[in-house]
């Protein structure tokens, strides 16, 4: 007996046994015990027909629920609950899963435009069609990022309607705009795509173009939205003494004030920045992911080396994003202080404080996993062997680093360590807990990061430039400056009072930005049109390079998941920072283990449907189904039925 | 005999372990409930020995002093001031003004004078979020004049706020 008639069997069995429970269910009901018809009949004639116990009960309890139904109130819901999950764990996971659709399908026209722009202005035609394989994952991606904002959207009017016909009272003049926008996305994303190869590729581009104006418009609304909850006002010398005054967008209950404080509140524009950011690296890590998906299940030499330079180029793209990441969120972690100390203070040395040990377990392995695959990349090259014995001296400041970045102010200590050490924190490793020497270690992880990076670009390749020598010291002179003044302000902090050590994260912070931007800018002529000392060969990466790419986008995604919930959670039991109280009975903030238990069902579905939108992207390049062939010449369709 | 794993099972066992990995240490770090302070009830019978005692719970719930903010008896590298002895040193902080005038400034105005070594940054405590009552200030600063000095605020003491 094949599989199908087995299959086919369970179902008619199902079918039948559904039919059987409804039909002895009705069987029952129908035959419960009766009055004898005739004594009915004879009562009825007489007027005297009276109910049985039972049908007296039923009618008793239906006159009673009307009564009370009549009798009471209509009264606006403040909140609804969802069973067992909960009404916040419901929205929170709506909200991120809507949030890493929609972060995916901002970025990839982002860097597929870019790309494709290249292509032109290079005339190859390999990038216009990397770029096409980019665009492939959008279509399905905006489905799941509309459905999952529908989600949300019923959900928060569902389970907080009273607040969220707060959020609409005060944003509501932006709702009719947001969706106008929304509609010329959809046609611009669907032209773009349908439209490859159709139309003249000055057009093509603009539609990317338009693509990716429309969509960032789009992001920047919604972004006024949710800042506005965190910082609903903005800071301003009103009086001009110097000092920034709180100038609030709403009045004391909560009524709007003005629009414009409403919308470009205080976080907004750093949110913007960030969020920018964070989506072409997260963008680039799930495309990364989608190619090593295909490399993996490649089956010709032509298939894994396309799929291989995707990858490289979604990686790239991820590491290129990744390292101005850290100095975005330092930008808005100030911002944050800057405009309230008292959320600064519980996201970095309050409730929150512990959960960025678990981001710098999350970004240590981000770098390790990026740095993992630029040195097996190098095996793609012929005389690659040179600079490998760089590798373990960039492993050890990264392993450094990490370790220094995930070492806690305060340890997790039992009474007898804590009294061995002399209280909660340790003598010395303590040290390392501190900012100074965090904001080392994630500058010179940067640093090492982007030396990982010109070792595999010069893999293989030999400058010809007349003064080599030259630009090479100037860039080590460049290179090791910076890492030496990280260093010294790292030392120095530990000599001063905060309020100036506090501002040692600016030089640090610039003067590693200032090298990234010098050295590139001495190695694009140092290396253009170098001589190749061998052949890139694409697709002979091994397969653990490609399962480090889905652990970084996995990575990425976690990292999405937690630092979404800190966002969120720093306001505690304000709906809105300030002015509207949560009243509900989730106004309180939840361990960190349980915040991680919702993040990993995030990721997990996230992950489950990536691999729907994976799957049906990969859908394009399979052969068109046809009739099997059978012996007399005919055709069969499938199930044995002849055409 | 070697051991080969499919690949789609491999890609699901990457996703799981990463996941749970990161969700391990999610469980290992300390872990804490934050939940909103409760109300502090003042009534009007309340002594300065009272108020010391509600002021002491708000510095340390409501009013979030002492929520990484300030300390009371640590020395080296701290954020804020630390408090310990500030009821005693309240009086020499700015010339022409009492201990108590000072504590209320401190709370109302906090930009009014920043301790030398510190950054400006402390939000008046009576605005939201924070929002206390004026009794609560009161409270706040009879458990201030409390740290190394002599409580002498009521609910009675005008503040000039």
């Amino acid at each position: 007996m094949n599989r199908n008639r087995i299959l086919f069997g369970i179902g008619v069995l199902a079918f039948v046994s559904v039919i059987v429970t409804v039909r002895l269910g009705g069987f029952l009901v129908d035959n419960e015990y009766r009055q004898p018809d005739r004594q009915v009949a004879a009562q009825e004639e007489q007027g005297e027909a009276e109910l049985t116990p039972r049908q007296q009960g039923i009618a008793d309890e239906q006159a009673a629920d009307e009564a009370e139904a009549q009798a009471r109130p209509y009264e606006e819901a403040e909140y609804r609950t969802v069973p067992f999950v909960g009404s916040r764990v419901t929205v929170w996971v709506l909200a991120q899963l809507h949030l890493l659709f929609a972060a995916f399908v901002l970025a990839v026209p982002l860097f597929a435009f870019i790309i494709e722009f290249v292509g032109y202005v290079k005339k190859e035609e390999r990038y216009n069609k990397l770029a096409y394989e980019f665009t492939k994952l959008l279509s399905v991606s905006f489905s799941m990022t509309a459905t999952f904002g529908a989600f949300l959207t019923f959900g928060l009017i569902i389970l907080y309607p009273k607040f969220t016909n707060y959020l609409m009272h005060i944003f509501s003049p932006t709702f009719l705009p947001y969706v106008l926008l929304f509609f010329l996305e959809a046609l611009f994303l669907y032209s773009y795509y349908y439209g490859w190869g159709k139309f003249g590729p000055k057009m093509h581009l603009f539609l990317g173009f338009m693509l990716n104006i429309v969509g960032t418009a789009i992001m920047f609304i919604a972004n006024a939205w949710l800042t506005f909850m965190m910082s609903p006002g903005r800071r301003d010398d009103v009086d001009g003494d110097g000092v920034p005054d709180f100038v609030s967008a709403v009045s004391e209950s909560g009524a709007l004030l003005s629009l414009r404080d409403a919308f470009f509140n205080f976080t907004w524009m750093p949110i913007n920045i960030h969020r920018i950011i964070a989506n072409v690296a997260f963008g680039g890590s799930i495309a990364a992911a989608y190619a090593a998906f295909r490399y993996l299940q490649a089956k010709t030499d032509e298939e894994k080396a396309h799929f291989d330079w995707m990858g490289y180029v979604g990686n790239f793209v991820a590491i290129i994003a990744f390292l101005p990441l850290p100095f975005a969120g330092y930008y808005l972690a100030a911002e944050i202080y800057a405009f309230s100390q008292t959320l600064g203070i519980q996201m970095m040395g309050g409730t929150f404080s512990w959960l960025f040990v678990i981001q710098a377990a999350l970004i240590g392995n981000l770098f390790l996993g990026a740095n993992y695959y630029l040195w097996l990349g190098m095996g793609r090259m012929e005389g690659g062997v040179h600079f490998q014995k760089f590798i373990k001296w960039l492993l050890i400041a990264i392993a450094l680093c990490f370790a220094v970045w995930a070492t806690p102010r305060y340890a997790i200590s039992s009474v007898s360590e804590i009294a061995a050490m002399g209280g909660s924190s340790h003598p010395q490793l303590s040290y390392l807990g501190q900012m100074s020497a965090k904001n080392t270690a994630v500058n010179i992880l940067i640093l090492s990061t982007y030396m990982s990076f010109l070792l595999y670009r010069r893999t293989g390749r030999q400058s010809v430039h007349p003064h080599r020598d030259l630009l090479t010291r100037a860039q080590a002179i460049v290179f090791s400056s910076a890492a030496a003044l990280v260093i010294f302000y790292g030392v120095y902090g530990y000599y001063v009072d905060a309020a100036i050590r506090i501002r040692f994260a600016i030089p640090q912070v610039y003067s590693v930005l200032a090298a990234l931007v010098v050295i590139t800018v001495i190695d694009l002529p140092l290396y253009r049109n170098a001589a190749q000392s061998g052949e890139t060969k694409w697709g002979r990466m091994p397969a653990v390079s490609q399962y480090a790419l889905i652990f970084i986008a996995l990575s990425f995604t976690w990292l999405m998941g937690l630092m979404g919930y800190v966002r969120s959670g720093l306001r505690q039991e304000w709906h809105v920072y300030g002015v509207i109280l949560d009243t509900s009975p989730d106004a309180y903030t939840p361990t960190l283990g349980f915040a991680t238990q919702v993040v990993s069902v995030t990721v997990l579905i996230f992950f489950g449907l990536l691999g729907v939108v994976f799957w049906l992207s990969s859908l394009g390049g399979k052969k068109d189904w046809e009739p099997k062939p059978v012996a007399d010449g005919r055709d069969q369709l499938e199930g044995g039925q002849a055409a | 005999m070697k051991l080969s794993v499919p690949m789609p099972l491999r890609l699901v066992l990457l996703v799981l372990g990463t996941t749970a990995f990161y969700m391990y240490l999610g469980q290992i770090v300390p872990q804490k409930e934050a939940h909103p302070p409760p109300p502090v009830l003042i009534s009007a019978e309340m002594t300065t020995e009272d108020l010391v005692a509600v002021g002491a719970e708000l510095a340390s719930g409501k009013g979030q002093c002492l929520v990484g903010c300030h300390t009371v008896g640590q020395s080296g590298p701290l954020r804020y001031p630390d408090l310990d002895g500030i009821g005693a040193r309240a009086a020499t902080q700015i010339e022409g003004l009492s201990g108590l005038e000072y504590l209320a400034q401190s709370l109302y105005e906090p930009a009014a004078f920043i301790v030398p070594g510190f950054a400006d940054g402390m939000q008046a405590i009576d605005q939201p979020p924070i929002s206390l009552s004026e009794d609560e200030m009161k409270a706040v600063i009879a458990w201030l004049q409390s740290l190394g000095g002599t409580p002498t605020v009521t609910l009675d003491t005008d503040l000039g706020y």
